[in-house]
C-alpha cells in the first residue's frame, strides 16, 4: 500500500485532472465487465498497462508485481468454477474417479474460468491505473468537486494523513520494544503486542486532542476548507480515453 | 498605539484536574520585538501560549491584545486568532493535510479572503519559509525540519501580528535551528512581526531575542534583556536552566582565573569585543 502511494506521487500523470483519470478508469472498468470477452479483457489490461507504464512512468516491475496481490485469491475462486463433478468421464478433459463419479475439468468450465480470471484482472488493472497515477490528495480533490459529502471527504483525508503518523509511531514503539527483547518469546511477544496496542490507543487519543487545538488556533470553524491547486486537463487525453472506449464497445457489440 | 502588542495581567490558569499551571503571571510582549520565554519543563510556558491565542480561557486575570481585553465570543476569538498565530511544538499534530500546499492554505481560507489574496499569502509564506519546492510533496515524506517549516508557513500565511512558537528549535539539527531562527528574524524585520518563542536552547537567546522572561512553577521569576537576565546565574541554575556557554566561559574566566573584563558577554561576537578590549587595556 505504501509503495502504491509513493509511486503515485512520482507518476508523470500526477498533474492531470483527477476527474478525468477517475472517469477513464471507471468507464473502462464498466466496459470490461459489460463486454465479458476475453479479447476485450486482455485489451483493457494492455491499455491500462501501457498508459501506466509508458505514459505514467511507473516501473513495469511495480505494475506486474501488484498483480500478484489479487492472484492467490483469484486463482482459488477460479478453480472452483473450472472444476466440475460429472458421471460421464468423456465430458471431462482431465479427471479423477471418486466414489463412482468423476471430478475434473470441462472445456466449457475452463473457458468460463479463464474468461472470469481475465475479466477480474482487467478490472483490477483499471483500478491500478487510477491508484498508481493519482495520489490520494487528488482523489479527494476530485471527490470534493464531484460534491461527495464533505464530512466523508474530510474524514478520508484525516484518516489518510494519520495512517502514516500511526505507522511511524508504531514502528518507533516496536523498535523500542525489540531493543529491550520484547518479542523474543511467544509469551513476551503477546505481552509486548498488548502494550503496543494500548499505548498506540492512548497516543492516538492525545494526538487527536492536539490536532483539534492546533486547528482551532488557525480559526477552525467546523469545516476543513483548503485551497486547491489547478490541474492540467488535456483534451487529447479525453479524446484518447473516449476513442479507446468506443473501439472496445463497438468491438464487443460486433462480437455479440 | 500601545507599545505592548500582547499583554497578560495577573493571569491564573487551573486545569480541570486541579493543576494550577499559572499563578498570577503579568508580562508584556513588545511590538516588533523578539521575546523569549524560558523555564524548565512544567513551568507553564505552553499553558501561557494557549492563553495568548484564546484556546484556554484564564481562570482569573486578563489577556490584552493591542491594549484591549480579549473577548471570548466567537467573533472575539476569531479576531484574536487573526492577530496572534500559534505554532505548536510537534508539527505532526499541527499538519492535518497530506498536501503541504493545502495545509498551508487552511488558516488563510478561514479568514475568508478573496482567492487571489489567499493564493498570494500561501505562496509568500511558502517562499519565506523555503518550502516552495515541497509544494507537491505529501506531508508524510517531509523531514522533521521541513515539517516544522511547513507548520510555521501555515501560521505565517495568516499574516498575524504576533507569532508565538512553542519550542521552535526542539528536535532540529544545528543547521535547522539556524535556518528557522533566521527566517523568524527576517519575518520580524520585514513584516514588523512580533515573535514570542519558548525554548530550552539557551544559546540562541542572546543571539536572537530582545526580551527574556523566565518562568518557574507558573510564576514569573525574572525579566529583562538577555544581558540583564543572564547576570542572575544562580537563580537560573536553581530552576535547572543555565547560562549561555559563552557567558559561562566568561564567568569562569572572571571568577577562577582573575580576568578583569569591562563587560559581560553571552555571544561569540560580544566575547570577541570584550576580549579585544581586555587586550588593549593590558598592553
Amino acid at each position: 500500500m505504501i509503495s502504491i502511494d509513493s509511486v503515485a506521487y512520482m507518476s508523470k500523470l500526477k498533474k492531470m485532472e483527477p476527474r478525468q483519470k477517475l472517469a477513464f478508469a471507471l468507464v473502462t472498468l464498466g466496459t470490461c465487465i459489460w463486454a465479458d470477452y476475453v479479447i476485450v479483457s486482455v485489451a483493457v489490461i494492455f491499455i491500462m498497462g501501457f498508459t501506466t507504464v509508458c505514459r505514467g512512468g511507473v516501473p513495469l516491475r511495480t505494475f506486474l508485481r501488484l498483480f500478484t496481490v489479487p492472484m492467490s485469491f483469484l486463482l482459488l475462486s477460479v478453480i472452483t468454477i473450472a472444476v466440475n463433478v460429472s458421471e460421464l468421464p468423456e465430458l471431462l478433459l482431465i479427471s479423477i474417479p471418486l466414489s463412482g463419479k468423476w471430478i475434473g475439468v470441462t472445456r466449457h468450465g475452463l473457458h468460463e474460468a479463464a474468461g472470469l480470471f481475465l475479466k477480474a484482472l482487467g478490472a483490477v488493472s483499471c483500478l491500478y491505473f487510477l491508484s498508481l497515477n493519482t495520489p490520494m490528495v487528488d482523489v479527494l480533490a476530485a471527490l470534493r468537486k464531484l460534491k461527495a459529502p464533505k464530512l466523508l471527504v474530510e474524514l478520508m483525508g484525516l484518516v489518510y494523513r494519520f495512517i502514516f503518523v500511526l505507522l511511524e509511531t508504531s514502528n518507533t514503539i516496536i523498535t523500542a520494544q525489540n531493543a529491550r527483547l520484547g518479542y523474543t518469546r511467544l509469551s513476551t511477544g503477546y505481552h509486548a503486542l498488548g502494550m503496543l496496542a494500548s499505548s498506540l490507543f492512548i497516543r492516538t487519543y492525545k494526538r487527536s486532542d492536539e490536532l483539534y487545538t492546533a486547528l482551532e488556533s488557525r480559526g477552525y470553524d467546523g469545516e476543513l476548507n483548503v485551497l486547491e491547486e489547478p490541474y492540467d486537463s488535456s483534451l487529447t487525453g479525453c479524446a484518447a480515453a473516449a476513442a479507446v472506449n468506443t473501439v472496445l464497445i463497438l468491438a464487443s457489440i460486433y462480437l455479440k | 498605539m500601545n507599545e505592548n502588542i500582547l499583554e497578560v495581567r495577573d493571569l491564573h490558569y487551573k486545569y480541570a484536574d486541579g493543576t494550577q499551571a499559572l499563578k498570577g503571571v503579568s508580562l508584556g510582549i513588545r511590538r516588533g520585538k523578539n521575546t523569549a520565554i524560558l523555564g524548565g519543563n512544567g513551568a507553564g510556558k505552553s499553558t501561557l501560549f494557549l492563553n495568548f491565542n484564546g484556546i484556554l480561557r484564564p481562570s482569573a486575570g486578563q489577556v490584552l491584545c493591542d491594549g484591549t481585553p480579549v473577548e471570548y465570543s466567537r467573533n472575539g476569538l476569531m479576531a484574536l486568532r487573526r492577530k496572534v498565530g500559534l505554532v505548536f511544538q510537534d508539527p505532526d499534530s499541527q499538519l492535518f493535510s497530506a498536501s503541504v500546499f493545502q495545509d498551508v492554505s487552511f488558516g488563510v481560507m478561514n479568514l475568508k479572503l478573496s482567492e487571489t489574496e489567499t493564493r498570494r499569502r500561501v505562496h509568500e509564506a511558502m517562499e519565506r519559509t523555503g518550502i516552495s519546492h515541497l509544494k507537491d510533496k505529501p506531508t508524510h515524506c517531509l523531514s522533521f525540519g521541513q515539517k516544522k517549516r511547513a507548520a510555521v508557513a501555515g501560521v505565517l500565511a495568516m499574516e498575524p501580528e504576533v507569532l508565538v512558537l512553542d519550542e521552535p528549535t526542539a528536535g532540529l539539527d544545528p543547521m535547522g535551528v539556524a535556518e528557522i531562527m533566521k527566517l523568524l528574524k527576517e519575518a520580524q524585520t520585514q513584516l514588523g512581526l512580533s515573535v514570542v518563542i519558548s525554548t530550552h536552547d539557551i544559546d540562541i537567546v542572546p543571539l536572537y531575542c530582545d526580551d527574556v522572561y523566565v518562568m518557574e512553577k507558573g510564576e514569573l521569576l525574572l525579566q529583562g534583556t538577555p544581558k540583564e537576565v543572564f547576570t542572575e546565574a544562580e537563580t537560573l541554575r536553581r530552576i535547572h536552566l543555565r547560562l549561555p556557554r559563552i557567558a559561562h566561559l566568561m564567568e569562569i574566566l572572571q571568577k577562577n582565573d582573575d580576568f578583569d573584563f569591562s563587560d559581560s558577554a553571552a555571544t561569540i561576537s560580544e566575547a570577541r569585543k570584550v576580549l579585544k578590549d581586555w587586550r588593549e587595556h593590558n598592553r
